[in-house]
C-alpha cells in the first residue's frame, strides 16, 4: 500500500504550478500517470523516487515513511527501494550492458543476472557498450537495470515514447511481464491511450499540477458516454478503400481487427489515431473455445 | 454511422434492460439497450442524446404489407444512390432528416430503387446506440 | 650535475609535483564548482579563475608579501612545518599550484557538467552513494577532461615564468627552471644554450600534447553516450 499526500511549488517557463497530488496504491497496481506536458507528471514520479522534495506532505509505503514534513523525514533515493526508468534511458557508457545491470545489484547475483538477460531478451547484447545499441535496446537495459536490484515500485518516465510502434509493442508486452513476475507496484508516465489500456488498472489524471480524475482507465476515459456494452479501444494501422466503404485496420491489445467504416466517419481518421470501438451487446455472436 | 439528435420520450426499464423511446424530427426511434436510468444518468425522459446506428443496419423496404417485428420503420425518400460493385449507399430523407443506409448492390438492384422513389427504412431496435449528449 | 640538466629536471620535477597536487586539489573543488547550490559560489569561481587573467607579476607579488618570513603565513610554515617558502622548491610548488588552479579545475569541472544529470540519479536510484557514484559512474566518463586538466597543468607549469622568477629568484639547482634560464642566456648572448633549453622544451611539450591528443581522442569516443 503507498499513500501520497504531497504539495510542491513549481516554477517553470510558464509560470508558478502548485503540485498537489493525493492518491494511494494497492500492491500489486499499474498505475499510469497522464497529462499534458508541464502538468507535473514527470516531478511526481522524481519526488516518489526521491530525487525531489515536495514542500509538505508525506509518502508512506507500507507502513514505512519515505517521507513526511513534518516529522522531518526524507529518505534519500538510494535507501527507497524503487526501479527508476528514464527518459532518455541513462545507461552508464562506461560500463558494458552486463556490467550497467550488475553495478545495480547490490550483490552480485550471477544467476539472477543470468535470468534477467534471458528474460528481457539481452543475451547476445551483454558485452556491448550502451552507445551501439538502438533505442529499443537500450530502454530495455534501462529495464533491466531498474529491476536488478529487485524494487518494490517500479518508475518509468515515458519509457517507450522514442520508441516505433513494434519495438514499443514489444516492450510493452515485457513490462506487463515484468509487472507481473515480480509482483511491483508501477507507475508509469504514458501519452499513449493503447498502452494505458493495455497495461494499467489505474489512471491519474493530472492537470496543472491537480488531479482531475481517477480511476479505471475506463472510468477515466470512456465515462461511459455510450450505451455499447462491448467496448474496445485500438490504433489504426491502416485505411483501405474497398468499393464504397472503407476497411480500417485496428490493432486492439494483441489482436488486429478489422471494422467497416464510411466516408463520412474516416473523414477525421488518420492512420496512428487511437479509436473506441464499440460494439451493441447484443450483436456478438459467442463461441465456446475447447481446449 | 448515423448520428442523430433527439429527446427521450419514454423509457421502459427491466432488471439491466431498457427500451428507450427517442423522438427525432417528429419520427420516434425505438432503441434496446443493457442500461437503464440507473447505471447510466443521462438515460431521463426528457433528456436529449444522441442516437447512433450503422448504415448497414438500415435494411430497405418497398411497398410492405403484413406485420414485422421491427419496432423502427422510417417513411422516407431516396435523395441520391451510389452504386458500388458489392454494395450500394442510400442517402434518405425523412421530414427534414438524413439518414444512410448501405445495402448489397444486388439487393439495390432487385428492388429497382431509383432517387426519388418513396421507400421504408428499417433499423432494429437491439442495433440503435444512445449516447450522452456532452457540452463542448 | 650540469646546469642544464640540472635546470631541466627541476622544470619537470616542478611541474610534475604541481600536476600532482592540484589533480587531488582540483577534483573537489571542481566538483563542488559544478555540482553545489551554494550561493556565494560565484565568488569562489571568481577567485578560481584569477590567475586566467591576472599578470603573473601581480600574483607572484602578493605571493612574495604572503609567504614572506615576515608575515603570518611565512611565519607559521616556517614555524611549524620548517618551511621557507620564499625562494626555495617548495614554496614554488606552492604557488604553482595557486597560479595553474584554473587550468586543472575549469576542465573538470566543465566535465562534470556535461555529464547527464540522469545517469548520476539513475546510480542514485540503484542506491549507489554519492562517492560510489563519483568514482565509478562520473570519472570513468569525464576522463578526457581529466586528462586534457592534467596535461593543461602539466604545460602551463613548465610555460611559468613571472610567478616562478619573483617567489622562487632563479637560484641554479633549487628554483632555477627553463624557462628562466633561457631568458637569462639570451640575456648574456648565449643564444646556443638558450636554444638547447627551447628546443629540448618545445619537443618534450610537443611530444606529450601529441600523446594526449591521440589518447584523448579514443577516450572522447568512449565518452559518447
Amino acid at each position: 500500500m503507498i499513500e501520497i499526500d504531497i504539495e510542491k511549488k513549481l516554477f517553470s517557463h510558464t509560470g508558478e504550478m502548485n503540485l498537489k497530488i493525493k492518491t494511494s496504491a494497492k500492491k500489486g497496481d499499474f498505475v499510469t500517470v497522464f497529462g499534458e506536458s508541464g502538468a507535473g507528471k514527470t516531478t511526481f514520479l522524481r519526488i516518489l523516487a526521491g530525487l525531489e522534495k515536495p514542500d509538505e506532505g508525506y509518502i508512506k509505503v507500507d507502513n514505512q515513511v519515505w517521507f513526511d514534513s513534518t516529522a522531518k523525514i526524507n529518505l534519500p533515493p538510494q535507501k527507497r527501494k524503487i526501479g527508476f526508468v528514464f527518459q532518455d534511458y541513462a545507461l552508464f557508457p562506461n560500463m558494458t550492458v552486463e556490467e550497467n545491470i550488475l553495478f545495480a545489484m547490490e550483490k552480485k547475483d550471477k544467476k539472477f543476472l543470468e535470468n534477467l538477460l534471458e528474460l528481457i531478451d539481452l543475451k547476445a547484447l551483454k558485452n556491448r557498450k550502451p552507445q551501439t545499441l538502438s533505442g529499443g535496446q537500450k530502454q530495455r537495459v534501462a529495464l533491466a537495470r531498474a529491476i536488478a536490484r529487485k524494487p518494490e515500485i517500479l518508475l518509468l518516465d515515458e519509457p517507450l515514447s522514442a520508441l516505433d510502434i513494434k519495438t514499443r509493442h514489444i516492450l510493452q508486452e515485457e513490462i506487463a511481464n515484468i509487472h507481473k513476475q515480480f509482483k511491483l507496484t508501477t507507475f508509469l508516465v504514458s501519452h499513449d491511450y493503447s498502452e494505458i489500456f493495455k497495461l494499467s488498472n489505474k489512471v491519474i489524471y493530472i492537470k496543472n499540477g491537480k488531479i482531475l480524475k481517477e480511476g479505471s482507465p475506463e472510468e477515466v476515459f470512456l465515462e461511459n458516454r455510450i450505451s455499447g456494452k462491448v467496448k474496445f479501444t485500438g490504433e489504426v494501422l491502416s485505411i483501405k478503400k474497398e468499393d464504397i466503404v472503407y476497411v480500417l485496420t485496428v490493432a486492439v491489445g494483441n489482436n488486429i481487427i478489422r471494422v467497416i467504416a464510411t466516408e463520412e466517419e474516416i473523414k477525421n481518421i488518420k492512420i496512428g489515431d487511437k479509436l473506441l470501438i464499440a460494439v451493441k451487446a447484443f450483436n456478438p455472436i459467442i463461441f465456446k473455445i475447447n481446449s | 454511422m448515423n448520428k442523430l439528435k433527439g429527446t427521450i420520450k419514454h423509457i421502459q426499464s427491466a432488471e439491466n434492460i431498457s427500451i428507450v423511446d427517442v423522438e427525432i424530427d417528429n419520427q420516434n426511434f425505438r432503441a434496446i439497450v443493457l442500461e437503464t436510468p440507473e447505471t447510466s444518468s443521462y438515460l431521463k425522459e426528457g433528456n436529449q442524446v444522441f442516437i447512433l446506428f450503422k448504415e448497414t443496419e438500415v435494411s430497405i423496404g418497398k411497398i410492405i404489407k403484413g406485420e414485422i417485428s421491427l419496432s423502427n420503420r422510417i417513411k422516407c425518400r431516396i435523395k441520391k444512390i451510389k452504386k458500388g460493385k458489392i454494395l450500394t449507399e442510400l442517402k434518405l430523407l425523412f421530414n427534414n432528416t438524413y439518414i444512410t443506409s448501405i445495402i448489397t448492390t444486388a439487393s439495390a438492384e432487385r428492388l429497382n430503387l431509383k432517387e426519388g422513389e418513396k421507400v421504408e427504412a428499417f433499423i432494429k431496435a437491439n442495433e440503435v446506440s444512445i449516447m450522452e449528449i456532452v457540452d463542448g | 650535475m650540469d646546469e642544464f640538466y640540472q635546470t631541466l629536471y627541476i622544470t619537470f620535477k616542478l611541474a610534475f609535483l604541481t600536476t600532482f597536487f592540484l589533480f587531488f586539489i582540483g577534483l573537489p573543488v571542481a566538483y563542488f564548482l559544478a555540482y553545489s547550490r551554494f550561493k556565494l559560489k560565484p565568488v569562489l569561481e571568481a577567485i578560481v579563475s584569477l590567475p586566467l587573467v591576472l599578470p603573473p607579476t601581480v600574483l607572484g607579488f602578493y605571493l612574495l608579501l604572503v609567504f614572506s618570513p615576515d608575515s603570518f603565513l611565512g611565519s607559521f610554515v616556517e614555524k611549524y612545518l620548517g618551511l621557507k617558502l620564499i625562494f626555495s622548491f617548495e614554496g614554488l610548488v606552492v604557488a604553482s599550484i595557486i597560479y595553474s588552479l584554473p587550468f586543472m579545475v575549469h576542465p573538470i569541472q566543465s566535465g562534470f557538467s556535461s555529464v547527464p544529470k540522469s545517469i548520476i540519479e539513475a546510480a542514485y536510484t540503484l542506491g549507489k552513494s554519492k562517492l560510489e557514484t563519483l568514482f565509478k559512474v562520473i570519472l570513468p566518463n569525464i576522463k578526457s577532461s581529466i586528462l586534457t586538466g592534467l596535461v593543461l597543468t602539466f604545460a602551463h607549469t613548465i610555460g611559468e615564468f613571472g610567478v616562478v622568477l619573483m617567489i622562487g629568484g632563479s637560484i641554479p639547482g633549487e628554483t632555477k627552471v627553463a624557462s628562466i634560464a633561457i631568458y637569462e642566456e639570451v640575456e648574456s648572448l648565449n643564444y646556443q644554450q638558450a636554444h638547447k633549453y627551447a628546443f629540448v622544451l618545445l619537443l618534450i611539450t610537443f611530444f606529450v600534447l601529441l600523446v594526449v591528443y591521440t589518447v584523448n581522442r579514443n577516450f572522447l569516443k568512449a565518452d559518447k553516450l
